[in-house]
């Protein structure tokens, strides 16, 4: 009974296991001093343009930030220290771990495909070319 | 000569780190202290956090979570048997690499 009416419910309003896990996010950058605060939200408005958004391997490259600014806060590294001089390089390297629900990914695989195919095609008409 | 240095560090960062957790377990803040002392000074705290949860992704490591006096717990990364077949793999594949350089700066083929 409790399980169907949660079902529904998350039909309507998405899965409120990830709602839950992503307020928990929030918070945690919210606890944040101001300055990794500001970069963890420049990561997070970056990683949008990859488009996982809050489906499970976007949640866990979420709170993986968490954990390295957390730690970085504790430890009193500064900013620049954990996102380098480059964090457009930090950030995509970083981004590549969570592969799970990326458009990116898709077309990465959709390029892979289409060349197998045009080389397939290629083998094909061996000697009739052109 | 920076730009250089990080552009060639890229290839062999996982193997330095792999060879690092060979001698003895680390946590994340340790590894980059370390690759800072050893003169890799431009590296990025978040790049061998990366790198580590790539490593973790492909069970090279073994990871074990250890509270910690000041703030969250230490997550602390040692090489599994996985992690040593593949550092093997890497040295020999350096190798290779070092030997045909050596070579080409030496003018033969």
């Amino acid at each position: 009974m409790a399980t169907g009416w949660r079902k529904l419910l998350e039909t309507i309003v998405g899965p409120l296991d990830q709602k839950r896990r992503y307020r928990q996010y929030k918070a945690r950058v919210e606890r944040l001093p101001a300055s990794y605060h500001t970069a963890i939200d420049a990561l997070q408005r970056y990683s949008y343009y990859f488009g996982h958004g809050t489906t499970d391997g976007g949640l866990r490259m979420l709170e993986d930030l968490a954990d390295l600014f957390e730690q970085g806060a504790a430890n009193g590294t500064p900013v620049r220290e954990i996102v380098g001089e480059d964090p457009v390089e930090f950030a995509d390297e970083f981004l590549r771990n969570y592969p799970e629900g990326q458009w990116i990914s898709r077309e990465r695989d959709r390029l892979t495909s289409a060349m197998d195919r045009a080389v397939r095609e290629n083998s094909g008409s061996e000697g009739t070319s052109r | 000569m920076a730009k250089l240095v990080t552009e060639m560090l890229k290839g062999t960062l996982e193997g330095i780190v792999l060879a690092l957790l060979a001698g003895r377990p680390a946590y994340g803040y340790e590894i980059t202290a370390w690759l800072r002392e050893q003169g890799f000074s431009d590296i990025a705290e978040g790049t061998v956090y990366a790198l580590l949860i790539r490593i973790e992704q492909r069970h090279l490591v073994d990871v074990e979570k250890i509270p910690s006096e000041k703030g969250p717990p230490r997550k602390v990364y040692s090489l599994n048997a996985q992690g040593r077949d593949y550092l093997e793999e890497f040295w020999r594949t350096w190798n290779f690499l070092r030997e045909r350089l050596e070579q080409l700066r030496e003018g033969g083929r």
